[in-house]
């Protein structure tokens, strides 16, 4: 008799999804599920408007990330106008996403991971939540606080407002940077640097606790899609695409963002609204692939800044002679990132050029095809539109971070439901264990499926004959 | 932490949901009008935690929002208590309720707060277009909290829970 476990919802996620594990007579996990449960469809009511609301419409996409949204709607729409925005307004685009990815890596590291991290997998799931957190490290808690405030706060200095800023648009930005801004953005930066310097070091230490985690989180090989430089540094706004695979070696390279089709096929199944995305070559489902920091920092030959180069040689360490191919280590890499960003940023703001006034060219529509590629802070965000000659949206594919680690998420719970899941006898900690993988990925829901919500989680175990053989239920 | 001394007020909700902009629109008003002393004000479209070192260092906040159950166009006014229990699931939306128990959990204190929120008669999607209701009751909300801000002590001498003004006509 075959028993099926459902986890729904998933928490300590952005947005909603359900999990099932399918268990033999046995009680061995046989299959698992993540399914997406909601639809909203940005891609079809997008049709018929005006391109140049792209980035405001998509933005609305979700309230942690919109502005990686802003990001690649505004590069699909230069896209479509056929210009080169001025070089000023690149670097000012470019320290709102790195911002943008502070603010979020935070969001993710010290709000919704570290209950599991600072508290144990097994802590009563009462205790097991931010709170706990602030009991038991009220520090590392202030610290998480405050480094997404930095974030926020530069996002809002330089668009206006915290969540969705309309200063990033078609061609450039809006307004140059003034001098007063600069200074009070870079007088940020010090703090933020030190932070996330400081979390880096304490996760370091703690990260010999998680070592059975670390073998069965997410370890079946996959490949890993990411920008990078021309030169194959880390990259979070524009460059190339290149594609590694579980031993290291380069796929594709130096393949422009506008050839993304190329690489990238979508496929759907009946039981979640999220797309499956695979790698052509190896077709579906075969090709499944990763994005986001730890494929950003597995395809990346250097960062490029002092501290995250630094770094990024001890993340290499976590396994000799291939990429990191545990997805636990995702934590990592959002740290290093986080410290990439504060470099990064300092570097931008220095620029002899960064208060150009001269930040937006201007044009009308001069392609009916329009794609923007940029690294959101879950991974590669790809806006594609059509438009007709009154630069209408005639079409849009949208495919988002958490959209491309779809299969790899799939592949994931099933490895640890294996591992941890013992079906005649369900733990609270087994079913944690199962969402935590999950959270190593930081979904966005918001994006995958453009919904959100909450509620209690429970867990059934079904029988063949439908009956409710053993129930968890948190909320 | 300094000991407190200002007052905070926080409107907050979406811009593009009808009248649940009521809490940003309001917080709008007051900044751009004369203010005692002391007093700061933010719009918000959702509340994060990124506020709770602001809220923690007032003395008193009060936030400024949308709620629905009611008889559209009533203004409420109550007193808040920190909840921890309110503990969100999700990072991006918080209950301030919940904020406030981040306050006493990370920075031993929280400060003295109030609700005043209006009863919304529509929240579509319409671009910061407030329904008849609404734009009433704005006006009851923004007279609710300057006769707060110009109390010199703690605040409304209402009780919790108090109704400050009376529903739309026809909406009873």
């Amino acid at each position: 008799m075959s028993r099926t476990i459902t986890i729904d919802p998933v928490t300590r996620i952005e947005g909603h999804a359900r999990i099932t594990l399918r268990l033999s007579e046995s009680g061995r996990v046989e299959d698992a599920r993540f399914h997406l449960t909601q639809f909203r469809g940005f891609e079809k009511f997008c049709e018929g408007r005006p391109y140049r609301e792209m980035p405001a419409l998509t933005a609305r996409t979700c309230g942690i990330c919109p502005v990686s949204h802003i990001m690649a709607s505004s590069k699909a729409c230069d896209h479509l106008l056929a210009v080169t925005i001025p070089p000023t307004a690149e670097m000012l685009r470019r320290v709102m996403n790195l911002a943008q990815i502070v603010q979020s890596h935070a969001l993710s590291f010290f709000h919704l991971s570290s209950p599991d991290l600072l508290l144990g997998w097994d802590a009563d799931p009462a205790n097991r939540n931010v709170f706990g957190v602030m009991r038991q490290d009220p520090a590392l808690a202030r610290d998480g606080i405050r480094l997404r405030q930095i974030g926020q706060t530069i996002i809002e200095l330089l668009g206006g407002k915290k969540i969705h800023p309309a200063w990033v648009v078609p061609g450039g930005v809006a307004d140059p940077l003034q001098p007063d801004t600069r200074e009070a953005i870079a007088a940020l930066l010090p703090e933020g640097l030190e932070i996330a310097r400081r979390t880096y070091g304490f996760y370091k230490a703690l990260l010999p606790r998680f070592t059975d985690e670390a073998r069965h989180f997410g370890t079946r090989p996959t490949l890993f899609l990411s920008l990078v430089t021309a030169k194959g540094q880390l990259e979070h706004y524009d460059g190339v695409l290149r594609v590694k695979d579980a031993q290291g070696r380069i796929l594709e390279d130096q393949v422009p963002s506008t050839e993304y089709a190329r690489l990238i096929g979508e496929a759907a199944e009946d039981w979640s609204y999220m797309k499956f995305p695979y790698f052509k070559p190896l077709g579906y489902p075969q090709g499944v692939y990763r994005v986001g920091p730890l494929a950003r920092l597995n395809n990346a030959d250097s960062c490029g800044t002092p501290y995250a180069d630094v770094a990024l040689a001890e993340f290499r360490t976590l396994q000799e002679d291939s990429p990191v191919t545990s997805s636990f280590h995702y934590h990592y890499a959002r740290l290093v990132e986080i410290i990439y960003a504060f470099e990064m940023m300092e570097r931008l703001l220095r620029s002899p050029d960064i208060l150009d006034t001269r930040v937006r060219a201007l044009a009308r529509h001069n392609r009916d095809e329009g794609i923007g590629v940029s690294e959101a802070p879950r991974g590669t965000l790809m806006h594609h539109y059509r438009i007709d000659d009154s630069g209408l949206i005639t079409w849009v594919n949208l495919i988002i971070a958490t959209g491309h680690n779809n299969l790899a998420m799939n592949q994931a719970i099933l490895q640890v439901a294996e591992t941890y899941v013992e079906g005649n006898q369900l733990q609270e900690g087994m079913l944690n264990r199962v969402e935590a993988v999950i959270r190593c990925y930081d979904p966005c829901l918001s994006c995958a499926s453009h919904a959100f919500g909450q509620m209690p989680l429970s867990l059934e175990l079904v029988d063949a004959r439908g009956r409710v053989v053993d129930r968890l239920a948190r909320g | 932490m300094p000991a407190a001394t200002h007052t905070l007020v926080i409107g907050y909700g979406s811009p593009i949901r009808g009248d649940d902009a009521i809490g940003p629109l309001g917080a709008e008003a007051l900044a751009a009008s004369a203010l005692p002393a002391g007093v700061e004000v933010l719009a918000r479209h959702v509340l994060t935690a990124d506020l709770v070192p602001d809220l923690a260092a007032a003395r008193r906040v009060i936030f400024l929002d949308a709620c629905v159950g009611g008889h559209p166009g009533q203004v409420n006014v109550q007193a808040l208590a920190p909840q921890p229990g309110l503990a969100s699931t999700m990072a991006h939306v918080h209950d301030p309720r919940e904020l406030l128990a981040w306050c006493v959990a990370l920075y031993g204190r929280a400060p003295q707060a109030w609700l005043v929120s209006a009863e919304g008669a529509s929240f579509d999607y319409a671009h910061c277009q407030l329904s008849a209701c609404a734009q009433a009751a704005l006006a009851d909300m923004l007279g609710t909290v300057r006769a707060m801000l110009d109390e010199p002590d703690e605040g409304s001498q209402l009780p919790a829970g108090a109704r400050v003004s009376a529903p739309c006509a026809g909406s009873v």
